[in-house]
């Protein structure tokens, strides 16, 4: 209950229209096998062959212990992950608990979190009892994954999330594939119009740079 | 991919769906024929392949007529080929008039921004046409133009408003479907795999369960077998030996005389040596085998200081030797056994009563500390999710420090091997196996914990005891460890 199905539909809220899809909420209420949230959304780039549509799917998955399946079967093709926490010191272990799981997973489909563009949002940073911003920033400088600072039910810190985890998966794919090459899709023009699909007013590097910690900062520029 | 089957769909994949694949075209059917009833346009749905879906639609009086001739047969075919074919363009809708005036209104169908299909309304009448265009006439100089013109006259028009909106509302319609249909085929898909996941990990747990009970079963035995031997071969005389010895030091046999009781005393206290020893060795044989198995449940480190406390201040009281606990009572959840972790303390503790002069000290020190960051357990994940783990990465370190003798910094390392005495000369001081610390370091290790030596300023030794906090053994081997019960 960290927020994930929040988190996806404030990105469906704030996203530009021509940009996203319809949310599909995939809950079977009788005995709960399945529960998970996709929405698809649609970035354009260009290319020196011309525009090109690059096709998003963001999937929450379920955070029960039993669907450890359905879980797995979510992370096989993802091509980055967003661990949503509860920032509320009460849930500290089962945040823990929850990360062990991804890890687990990721071993268990042959991968690794080294493979994986990763990114962690503490969430419901209105709520009380919480850890404070100074010991986030304390504790992200201990650890290499991007930090980000959120209230998904105010939608604040939904999109730098979003496109924390965009960028790197974008960076991700773009080392693996040569994108630049293949495509012809120049990395910081491609994030400049995501930016803007996303409805973020400002400049995409000030949403680029939103988070705390994170070892991916020194290795993108 | 190595747990998943290869053959797995993948649900998360990005392949476009075949709208006649998530279709029913029974439904579609009824539902362009309800249009139809409606507006009186036809209707017709392809698929991005081109596969004709639906098709419901009368011929118009003025289709059949201008058909009867052979030239206008031909450039309606063209026309209906062309509206099949037209790029609704970057709205995603067009108008595609026909060379009798009459038009097609096209309408991509989309799901997921992709284009998966579309719909083609008409032929209809706009309601700007007031006669034939010029083209018809062009096409077959046969056809009467006039006749063909009343009955073109009888088509009702409709606004350009009108069939915008009657084409906007069929897509939606038909978009909602495609998404339910596709809804539908991912929780179907979704519900396979979880069934044939479970079932999988299930034979995977079976095969692992009947190795494991095999292995078990074979250990058991030779655990047994070893047992019998030294309880039996070894404990039953030695036992005899230290009870007919107890009963003759103590008269029951007859007087002794003083030699004589001092011998048989002797024979005694070597004989309890003995056992001790033998005890020692079975602990120490199955620690090393993996056959003493740690009951390892939820437990606190203080009720354990506390009874070692308890157990050795007689002891110490009798030597004077001050014993203290300081435990800041910092709760932290272990996984530990508690009763080889309360052996492991009553160790130390009554080896640094022993080794400490009359008027001496010897405290036990516990505190939660922080695990530092690298773990070192685990190969390429170290530093992963450290923001999220390291909240929860605690350890308990119990200092057993003394004022003794203290261990020279050179033999530190040596005092944890099997038998090993620092001082190994035939007339030494102290007693003792040199067993003790070594089943102390196993008991420790098998905790995923630590224990070192340190000197203790200015004369005794410090032994430092590190043991991981249940939430850290987890984070180490979440399979091994079973969550705290909630």
């Amino acid at each position: 209950m960290s927020g994930k199905t929040t988190n996806l539909k404030a990105l469906h809220e704030l996203t530009r229209q021509d940009s996203r899809g319809r949310l599909m909420t995939l809950e079977t209420k009788d005995d709960r096998t399945l529960f998970f949230d996709m929405l698809p959304l649609v970035f354009k780039a260009d290319s020196k062959d011309g525009a090109m549509n690059l096709r998003v799917k963001v999937f929450t998955v379920p955070g029960q212990v039993v669907h450890a399946s359905t879980r797995k079967l979510v992370l096989q093709g993802a091509d980055a992950v967003a661990f949503i926490a509860d920032s509320q010191i009460s849930e500290t272990e089962n945040n823990a608990a929850s990360f062990l799981d991804l890890r687990e997973n990721l071993k268990a489909l042959g991968r690794s979190m080294r493979d994986v563009p990763c990114i962690i949002q503490f969430n419901k940073r209105d709520l009380t009892g919480v850890r404070t911003d100074l010991e986030i920033d304390d504790l992200a400088l201990r650890g290499k994954e991007p930090v980000y600072k959120a209230s998904a039910v105010h939608g604040r810190g939904v999109i730098e999330s979003f496109f924390g985890l965009l960028e790197g998966a974008w960076r991700k794919l773009d080392t693996v594939h040569d994108l630049t090459e293949k495509l012809h899709i120049e990395p910081d023009a491609f994030l400049a119009k995501a930016a803007e699909s996303l409805g973020y007013p400002g400049r995409w590097r000030e949403l680029s740079d939103a988070h705390v910690g994170g070892q991916l900062k020194a290795g993108r520029r | 991919m190595s747990a998943m089957e290869e053959n797995d769909e993948d649900v998360t994949a990005d392949a476009p769906i075949a709208l006649e694949d998530v279709v029913d075209r029974e439904a579609l059917d009824d539902l362009c024929r309800s249009m139809y009833g409606l507006f009186d346009i036809g209707v017709r749905v392809y698929s991005s392949q081109g596969v004709l879906l639906a098709n419901v639609a009368h011929e118009l009086d003025v289709c059949r007529f201008v058909n009867e001739t052979p030239g206008s047969r031909a450039a309606c075919g063209q026309t209906v080929s062309a509206a099949k074919n037209v790029d609704p363009g970057e709205s995603g809708e067009v108008q595609h008039t026909c060379f009798t005036g009459l038009a097609y209104r096209i309408v991509s169908l989309e799901h997921e921004g992709r284009r998966v299909g579309r719909i083609v309304l008409g032929p209809y009448a706009p309601d700007t046409l007031k006669e034939a265009a010029p083209a018809l006439a062009q096409t077959d100089k046969r056809l009467d133009v006039v006749q063909a013109n009343e009955r073109l006259a009888r088509v009702p028009r409709i606004g350009p408003v009108q069939i915008v909106r009657i084409g906007q509302h069929l897509k939606e319609t038909l978009e909602l479907i495609i998404f339910s249909s596709h809804k539908a085929w991912v929780t179907s898909k979704m519900h396979l795999y979880s069934v044939r996941e479970s079932y999988r990990e299930l034979q995977e747990k079976t095969v692992r369960l009947e190795q494991t009970l095999a292995r078990l079963k074979e250990v058991d035995r030779l655990k047994s077998n070893f047992l019998a031997t030294m309880s039996h071969e070894l404990r039953t005389p030695l036992t005899s030996i230290i009870g007919y010895s107890e009963m003759l030091a103590e008269g029951i046999a007859g007087p002794l005389q003083g030699e004589q009781e001092e011998y048989v005393r002797t024979i005694h206290t070597k004989g309890e040596q003995l056992l001790r020893l033998i005890m020692g060795l079975l602990d120490l044989s199955k620690l090393e085998s993996g056959t003493m198995s740690l009951r390892q449940a939820p437990s606190s480190i203080s009720p354990i200081l506390k009874e070692v406390m308890s157990t050795l201040t007689p002891v110490a009281r009798k030597k004077e030797v001050e014993l203290v606990l300081d435990d800041d009572a910092e709760v932290c959840e272990l996984a530990a056994d508690a009763e080889r972790l309360r052996q492991v303390f009553i160790n130390l503790v009554d080896n640094a009563v022993k080794f400490t002069p009359k008027g001496g000290r010897v405290s036990m020190i516990a505190r939660v500390k922080d695990v530092p960051a690298a773990r070192g357990d685990d190969d390429d994940d170290d530093d992963d999710g450290m923001i999220i783990l390291v909240p929860m990465m605690k350890a308990v370190e119990v200092r057993v420090a003394d004022t003794g003798i203290g261990i020279p910094a050179s033999e530190r390392t040596k005092v944890f091997d099997a038998f090993y005495q620092v001082d190994s000369s035939s007339t030494r001081e102290y007693g003792g196996t040199g067993l003790g610390l070594s089943i102390v370091k196993r008991i420790i290790d098998a905790h995923g914990g630590t224990v070192r030596v340190e000197g203790n300023d200015p004369n005794g030794t410090v032994f430092v005891v590190t043991l991981p906090s249940a939430q850290t053994r987890r984070a180490a081997l979440p399979s091994r460890v079973p969550p705290a019960p909630t």
